[in-house]
């Protein structure tokens, strides 16, 4: 497992990106799916930074883990910030409502779960822990 | 890549470029440039996405500021936007509140 730590602000989500895409491309995803996993690892590190840290007044780091295996690629995200479940967030119901009717908390969230095969959300040792899995298989057997 | 943003008025359009990768530690710029499209009372805004690589939500919360600065009667049109962010777009249902375009089609923009 890689391990690549960062100050929990939003000028880290670029780094994170960044080492999300070097690990996408080592476990061979395609463009598609690295350019999605890139996307919810970064809705969630934006919430991480924004909310759990820089609105409670808190410093902190975020450590982001990549895991390599046969079948999967896990992106894990850990911070010591206010303990927060995306799952208690409730979905945005009016993604087909005009513009300026619509509430604009939520999609992060929404894009993080909808963007990986799986997403689990996990507190340990005083710590979030955001979970990310994305299949190695690509869905499709084109050629 | 690192973002930058461009803007112009042509007349009462408000045209915005946008390079390179837009997430949450840039969003304050396309805030900014929207508050001034508003300012200059603008009643259409483009926003050219063909050099724009990454949009985080953070770029769809700029598409509902707009509405909210420029009034919901404005025209928003989005010009150029690679497949990935299209998607983005899509999933998220801004598609059915803006106008999607392949390139920048005056007949459509400037119509009177």
């Amino acid at each position: 497992m890689d391990t690549f730590v960062v100050p929990g602000t939003v000028e880290s989500l670029g780094p994170i990106r960044e080492f999300v895409r070097s690990k996408a491309a080592e476990a061979g995803l395609d463009k598609k799916r690295a350019y999605r996993l890139q996307l919810a690892v970064d809705e969630i590190a934006a919430n991480i930074a924004l909310h759990g840290y820089e609105e409670q007044g808190l410093t902190g780091d975020i450590e982001v883990q990549a895991e390599v295996e046969p079948d999967r690629l896990t992106i894990t995200l850990v911070d010591s910030a206010i303990p927060y479940d995306p799952y208690s967030r409730v979905m945005p119901s009016d993604l087909d409502a005009p513009l300026q009717d619509r509430a604009i908390g939520g999609l992060g969230v929404f894009l993080a779960i909808n963007n990986v095969n799986e997403f689990l959300y996990r507190f340990n040792d005083g710590q979030n822990h955001n979970i990310f899995v994305v299949q190695r298989e690509s869905e499709s057997t084109a050629t | 890549m690192a973002f930058s943003l461009t803007s112009e008025a042509r007349g009462r359009i408000a045209v915005i470029t946008l390079t390179g990768e837009l997430d949450a530690s840039v969003a304050g710029q396309l805030r900014d440039a929207v508050e001034q499209a508003a300012k200059a009372e603008a009643d259409r805004l483009v926003l050219d996405m063909t050099t724009l690589d990454y949009m985080a939500s953070a770029g769809l919360r700029g598409l509902v500021f707009a509405k909210q600065k420029m009034g919901a009667n404005v025209d928003i049109f989005i010009v150029g936007a690679h497949d990935a962010v299209f998607e983005t777009i899509e999933m998220t249902g801004f598609h059915h509140s803006v106008f999607m375009l392949d390139t920048y089609d005056a007949a459509q923009i400037e119509a009177p």
